[in-house]
């Protein structure tokens, strides 16, 4: 059985997945998996992106977003011109796809597109056609950087083990497992204004609502970092040693969040 | 694949040209159509232990070289650029321009082309080189035979005119200065020399920074971005590395590179060009706290002192503190001071990946040159302290320019390349001097002057010569034969170029390529020419930094319409010169592959026949590459033995050469300052000019581009930052507005600004982001020009158009294409649609751009 695995932390962003999924599938007939792609409008292979932070703690996070190929696929339930392959690959049946708008309601995901010129709808094949002739998915063959893998189950044991998928809610067993999918930070810098210096060092709690708590230290920038939370309010308590400590409290987090400059002052 | 009908044929699909490829790709074509493109494996016909495939090591961690080529998506794309629309399928000549009658210049850019025959064309051409050379002489022909775009030997994209000429006696030819490197040749040649480029030693970096830098600076440097053109993504997989391996890879830049947005372990974000007082302000660290290398200076360095008093304000009365600096250059004191401890504490090497404002604003050779002198402060070539490139390696064939483990020969072609040739003509215009030349009323006794001829890759003693234009004996430009109809996009000051190819003097103008896109538009004939699909061939790879091929790059299709490849548009005309022998030296394709063959090291491993029969070759990596010097390593061993090519060897923080030759020059003095302003320019926020235009623009080596090419590929205008559709539905190209300016501004995203200085405006589509600071706005250069008002103002957002016109500096001819003043201001499109009607109503087709249907009748 097939998955991909597609790690966050080794993408760059290139969309080369995207783009690679066009170059395989617009103007070309991969019947009896795929009729022709349009031009623009479609991607099965979807490259997510969202611009976290404000200046100067900013990151970008791309996500490489196809079929989710679930084992059970809502779309499976929904109409019979979806069909599960042995190989666990989800396709939409071209022929049976002819005039049914509807199926691109079919997938929680949005992963289902309409093609007004051939009146279809269409979606990631995970290149059926390719895969049985022994080669990888398009996206998966392009990638440079290994951030896009594809293969059988039990070779990626190890990754699927710590593995997330998109929407677990729903119950869906997506094959696509995803390693270190990006989550919220809090980023700031700890200085003294008195001596105009960074300070490195400080000490910085973050206490969320709920009891989790996370400990860091500022950097020699004065700078630091609380990576991979979870959206919530938040309380920052910052010591460092000789200097008054600061606590802020009610930080809300729903996105990631630069909470700026923090001058300290001095215990006289 | 797997599939019988389908041909894989091998394509080097980088856009350097110069007979330099990258980018090695497989191309499927079925049915006389190309199918896919996708990466190559290395290993297709040769074991890994034949090709002695690399391996790094460091800290207990290995990087493989990877045994598939490291295409960029826009190679994968060029699908596109194949069957774009925009082709231009058959020679083609402006309506109204009549050799024989009235030739209309003034409507250049804006009259109809209309389809002809090659024979006519080549007829036109022929016969109006003939009447130039009588009336006026060969030298009133400017070819402009320079420039990046496809990769091509026999059939190379640039300068097959140049050959002609050589022939029949002669011409005026364009010279591309180092556009995308302008301060290193302008300015730190003149300290540590480093000829021909200007830039450090890379030589085994790779290995280098891995296992002794602790920290990197990616000083307005995107490796993520500019490597695409030629080079690919081995530098992503390498950057992923250094993190993996604990190196702390700082982003010093404006904005939030593509680089920075996913290898920064820290932005320090910086008004642009103002990089000298950030590199001044640590200078002024390391010397109140005691933390240089005195004993370096002392034995690899001269002029120090003068530079130190400089430095601690001796000279001018203005010590270059940290608080100094701050205001300038918008990076906190404290920032400054932090960084330069954590630099003077660990082992810090700079990295650069060419473009942006940092080394292409004006006077680059001060921030080149300051850079120098903080690397020989730090102790240049100590384990882990150099200065690095992520792209170009292997460059000029230079070892010193190779970072990666070495090959056992190279593979540059350069014996059947049929392009641009880089030895000096009596007669020639450096490319930014172009529109003045044409536009003053120069006479060989009342002359337009300049220092250098300027082409990247001279010596650094070709910059203290003087030429002139136009040189005795010769009159003025009265025809230009162009392939590289860009100039308009990529170089300084666009719209004076748009003016000058609409001159009076100007009685023809004769453009080949592609693409109807940019220069073209102002073209008196079109000749088409095909892509290296259509095209057999030989080529290269030497820039990508995992093996370098060479290629037998075979015919995947046939030509589209009538077009041909430059070389043998050129040859039509040679024919109806009657010198077609002497230009083909006789020889056809095949034999001219051989010749490029035999002279690549290739030969040694393999025979030609078995060559052919595996379509390439990839050359072995050496044995023991692993103890080549790192760096500046040798230099920093023992300076006496391995000394720089600097007049004495050693870094000058002092030159007696600028001194002598250049006593008055206030903008490029004997040693490095901090120089806002001055007699060409007044781009600075220290400037009065800044309160009519207050903000900074940044305009980047193009994310989606490489410089003017590929700006019609729908799959890429799809994507968010490549372009930004505008109320009216037109692609407009984007602007980075930070959201503190875009709320004075009163801008949203999808809003459509006019962006503006007094050389005229252009157009972009918002982007509000954090990934540019405020006060900063960025646009990429390269946008496919759709005019407006010919010479104003533009649709499309080719903000090159509207970059300063003057050079560099007084004395360096280089051009400042990024970090200068603009305004912005929000635009009703509805609005300027009604004032501009002909400009707005043109035929667009969605994920194109302007039809060429606007232009062409057929």
């Amino acid at each position: 059985m097939k998955v991909f695995v597609i790690d966050v932390a080794r993408c760059n962003g290139c969309y080369g997945c995207q783009l690679a999924c066009k170059d395989e599938h617009v103007g070309n007939d991969w019947m009896p998996y795929a009729k022709p792609q349009p031009d623009t409008g479609h991607f099965w292979m979807k490259l997510l992106e969202k611009t976290h932070g404000q200046v100067p703690k900013v990151k970008l996070e791309y996500t490489p977003y196809p079929c989710m190929h679930c084992d059970d696929a809502p779309c499976l339930e929904k109409s019979d011109a979806f069909y599960k392959r042995e190989d666990g690959l989800v396709i939409l049946d071209p022929v049976k796809a002819e005039g049914q708008k509807d199926l691109v309601e079919a997938c929680p995901y949005g992963t289902v597109y309409w093609n007004e010129e051939l009146n279809i709808a269409q979606k990631c094949t995970g290149c059926a056609h390719l895969i049985e002739e022994g080669h990888l998915p398009r996206c998966v063959d392009f990638c440079a950087t290994g951030a896009l893998r594809f293969g059988e189950e039990e070779e990626f044991a190890e990754e699927i083990a710590r593995a997330e998928v998109m929407k677990p809610e729903l119950g869906t067993r997506p094959r696509v497992y995803y390693l270190n999918l990006p989550k919220l930070f809090l980023g700031g810098e700890v200085w003294d204004p008195d001596i105009d210096e960074i300070i490195e060092g400080a000490k910085l709690t973050l206490t969320g609502t709920d009891g989790f708590q996370m400990v860091t230290e500022s950097d020699d920038f004065g700078d630091f970092w609380f990576r991979k939370l979870n959206a919530g309010s938040y309380t920052l308590k910052v010591e460092a040693e000789g200097y008054q400590p600061v606590i802020k409290e009610g930080i809300n987090v729903d996105k990631s969040l630069n909470i700026g400059d923090i001058p300290l002052t001095k215990i006289k | 694949m797997g599939d019988s009908k389908i041909q894989t044929y091998i394509k080097g699909l980088g856009f350097c040209g110069f007979g330099a490829g990258a980018n090695t790709a497989e191309v499927d074509v079925k049915d006389g159509k190309v199918l896919r493109i996708r990466p190559m494996r290395y290993d297709k016909k040769y074991t890994k232990e034949e090709l002695n495939a690399w391996k790094l090591e460091a800290k207990g961690k290995t990087f493989h070289v990877p045994m598939k080529s490291q295409i960029p998506p826009l190679s994968l794309v060029y699908k596109k650029r194949v069957y774009s629309p925009n082709r231009i399928l058959y020679p083609m000549k402006r309506e109204d321009w009549d050799p024989n009658g009235e030739r209309n210049p003034q409507n250049r850019g804006k009259s109809k082309f209309v389809r002809i025959t090659w024979d006519e064309a080549t007829d036109i051409i022929a016969s109006e080189i003939r009447r130039i050379e009588k009336e006026y002489g060969l030298n009133s022909i400017l070819v402009q035979g320079d420039g990046h775009g496809e990769t091509k030997i026999i059939h190379a994209s640039h300068g097959c005119a140049m050959n002609l000429f050589d022939i029949l006696g002669g011409c005026t030819y364009q010279t591309r200065q180092p556009d995308s490197w302008e301060g290193w040749y302008w300015g730190a040649k003149h300290m540590w020399g480093c000829d021909p480029v200007g830039q450090g030693d890379i030589g085994n970096m790779l290995h280098g920074i891995a296992n002794y830098t602790k920290m990197l600076l990616m000083w307005g440097c995107d490796m993520e971005t500019t490597t695409w053109g030629w080079g690919g993504q081995l530098a992503s997989n390498y950057c992923f590395w250094l993190t993996e391996l604990g190196i702390k890879q700082v982003y010093i830049c404006p904005d939030v590179n593509y680089g920075n947005a996913v290898h920064a372990d820290k932005w320090i974000p910086v008004y642009p060009n103002t990089d000298s007082a950030l590199q001044l302000a640590i200078m002024y660290t390391w010397l109140q706290e005691d933390t240089y290398d005195k004993d370096f200076i002392a034995t690899h360095t001269v002029g120090f002192d003068i530079f130190k008093d400089y430095v601690l304000g001796k000279e001018d009365g203005i010590p270059k503190t940290p608080k100094w600096a701050e205001p300038i250059c918008g990076v906190p004191s404290r920032t400054i001071k932090a960084l330069a401890r954590k630099w003077a504490k660990e082992a810090t090497t700079i990295a650069h990946c060419n473009g942006g404002s940092y080394i292409r604003s004006t006077y680059s050779h001060e921030p080149a040159r300051l850079e120098v002198a903080c690397l020989a402060m730090q102790g240049l070539g100590k384990p882990g302290r150099n200065q690095f490139k992520f792209i170009e390696w292997g460059t000029y064939g230079l070892p010193s320019a190779n970072p990666a483990p070495r090959p056992l020969g190279r593979t540059f072609i350069d014996k059947a390349f049929r392009g641009f040739h880089f030895h000096p003509l009596e007669s020639f215009i450096p490319k930014t001097l172009v529109p003045k030349a044409i536009l003053g009323d120069y006479t060989e006794d009342n002359p337009l002057t300049w220092y250098g001829y300027t082409l990247a890759g001279m010596p650094r003693e070709d910059q203290f010569i003087q030429y002139q234009y136009p040189v005795p004996g010769s009159k003025e430009i009265h025809m230009i034969w162009t392939d590289t109809p860009c100039w308009t996009t990529c170089w300084n000051g666009g719209n004076s170029m748009i003016e000058a190819l609409r001159s009076e003097k100007i009685e023809t103008v004769i453009a080949q390529h592609p693409w109807l896109e940019n220069d073209c538009l102002m073209a008196d004939i079109l000749l088409p020419i095909n892509t290296k699909f259509e095209e057999e061939d030989i080529g290269n790879d030497m820039y990508s930094g995992c093996f370098n091929l060479v290629m037998h790059e075979e015919q995947c299709i046939e030509p589209l319409g009538e077009s041909v490849s430059d070389y043998e548009a050129v040859g039509l005309v040679a024919k109806k010169l009657g010198v077609y022998e002497e230009y083909t030296q006789g020889k056809s394709i095949e034999d001219w592959i051989k010749i490029g063959f035999e002279c690549t090291d290739a030969k040694n491993f393999i025979s030609y026949d078995k060559f052919k029969e595996n379509k390439y070759f990839a050359i072995p990596i050496a044995e023991g590459w692993e103890d080549d010097p790192i760096g500046f390593e040798e230099f920093y061993k023992d300076p006496e033995k391995h000394p720089l090519n600097s007049p004495t060897g050693k870094i000058e923080f002092y030159s007696e050469e600028l001194a002598t030759h250049f006593p008055d020059d206030k903008e490029r003095g004997p040693y490095p300052k901090f120089i806002p302003y001055g007699e060409s320019h007044q781009e600075s926020r220290l400037h009065p000019r800044s309160e009519k235009y207050p903000y900074l623009i940044v305009s980047n080596h193009p994310r989606w581009r490489v410089h003017a090419n590929l700006d019609d590929v729908s799959w890429l205008r799809e994507i968010p930052t490549c372009k930004v559709t505008g109320p009216d539905g037109y692609q407009y190209e984007p602007v980075w507005i930070n959201p503190k300016d875009a709320a004075k501004l009163g801008v949203k995203d999808g809003d459509v600004v006019k962006i503006y200085n007094d050389r005229g405006w252009v157009l972009g589509g918002v982007l509000v982001t954090e990934r540019i600071m405020p006060e900063v706005i960025l646009q990429d250069h390269g946008a496919r020009i759709d005019p407006i008002e010919p010479g104003i103002s533009d649709r499309s957002g080719a903000n090159n158009l509207i970059c300063p016109t003057n050079t560099t500096s007084k004395n360096a001819a280089g051009e400042v294409t990024s970090g200068y003043l603009v305004n912005v201001e929000k635009v009703d499109v509805f609005e300027l649609a009604k004032q501009y009607p002909e400009a707005f109503k043109r035929q667009y087709e969605k994920g194109i751009g302007v039809s060429q249907k606007n232009r062409f009748k057929l």
